[in-house]
């Protein structure tokens, strides 16, 4: 754990760090609580209840550090606290296998799904977007965090506090799965993958 | 000609493999230089080529159709309102 220093900030310092650091980040934040709940309206109980306790805890954030990759850790928290336990979605995903796989020598040796760049080409629709909500909630985060906000290792690391070689077998599997997906629909639209 | 230095710091210790590099290009984290080893790298290894368009594709696509576009703007008012009750 870091050492929290605390800020002191006057109304008015806490008004500008509160509309310049953190309320451009919306859009992102409630993409993410959206791609977390699946659902807009909790994304919105979400994004609220992140914002006002982003601003209820304003003294522990230090201006000018990253506001984003401090507001997605709350966001992320708030939905583990709140809402994970109410989706009682069993946790079908062994972690731990899935780092000693990344790990291994078999990692190398996985056969691709057949998948051509053309056949995306026709996936204008939601195809993507119900491929990625398909998958499982963790999975889903690291994409987003990756692909969408463009977080580095060490930033998705303290986000999600799991250690850097997580987020690396975890980004792995869920482009691996992503794919597969992906491959299903293109056969179900009758692209031959070969 | 020789072989430039490879410049991705293998997590192992051992040469970085492929699907090391390569992951470390799409997960956007490689540098310049890596990134311009890895363009040479394709020219002669074609499984990474033909993944590297594949997953960038992907990755755009992802890009494209799942950022959400705009927070309702209902959301924001809420949100501001909230937070000036709280300030005197
Ligand atoms: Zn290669």
């Amino acid at each position: 754990m870091e050492d929290v220093v605390r800020q002191h900030y006057t109304d008015k310092e806490k008004r500008e760090i509160f509309d310049h650091e953190f309320l451009p980040h919306i859009n992102s934040m409630y993409n993410f609580g959206y791609r977390l709940t699946l659902d807009r309206d909790d994304a919105k109980d979400l994004v609220q209840d992140t914002y006002f306790k982003a601003f209820r805890f304003i003294e522990s954030f230090q201006r000018g550090t990253n506001a984003k990759a401090w507001l997605f850790r709350i966001l992320k928290n708030s939905f583990i606290n709140d809402y994970r336990k109410k989706i009682k979605e069993p946790n079908k995903v062994d972690y731990q296998e899935v780092e000693s796989y990344y790990n291994s020598e078999d990692v190398d040796r996985q056969i691709t799904p057949d998948l051509r760049v053309d056949a995306l080409k026709d996936m204008i629709g939601d195809e993507i977007s119900n491929a990625l909500n398909a998958l499982d909630v963790d999975f889903r985060t690291v994409i987003i965090l990756c692909d969408l906000e463009g977080f580095k290792y060490e930033e998705m690391a303290k986000i999600l506090d799991i250690p850097i070689g997580t987020v690396r077998s975890r980004l792995h599997r869920a482009r691996q799965l992503l794919k597969e997906k992906l491959s299903e629909y293109a056969k179900s639209m009758g692209y031959k993958n070969t | 000609m020789s072989e430039p230095t490879n410049p991705f710091t293998p997590v192992t210790g051992k040469k970085p493999t492929c699907m090391e590099m390569l992951q470390f290009i799409l997960d956007g984290q490689a540098t310049p230089e890596q990134k311009e080893y890895f363009r040479s790298h394709m020219d002669h290894c074609m499984p990474c080529f033909k993944s590297y368009h594949l997953d960038m594709a992907i990755k755009e696509l992802v890009q494209t159709k799942c950022c959400g576009g705009e927070a309702p703007t209902e959301l924001v008012r809420t949100i501001k309102s909230q937070i000036a009750q709280n300030i005197s």
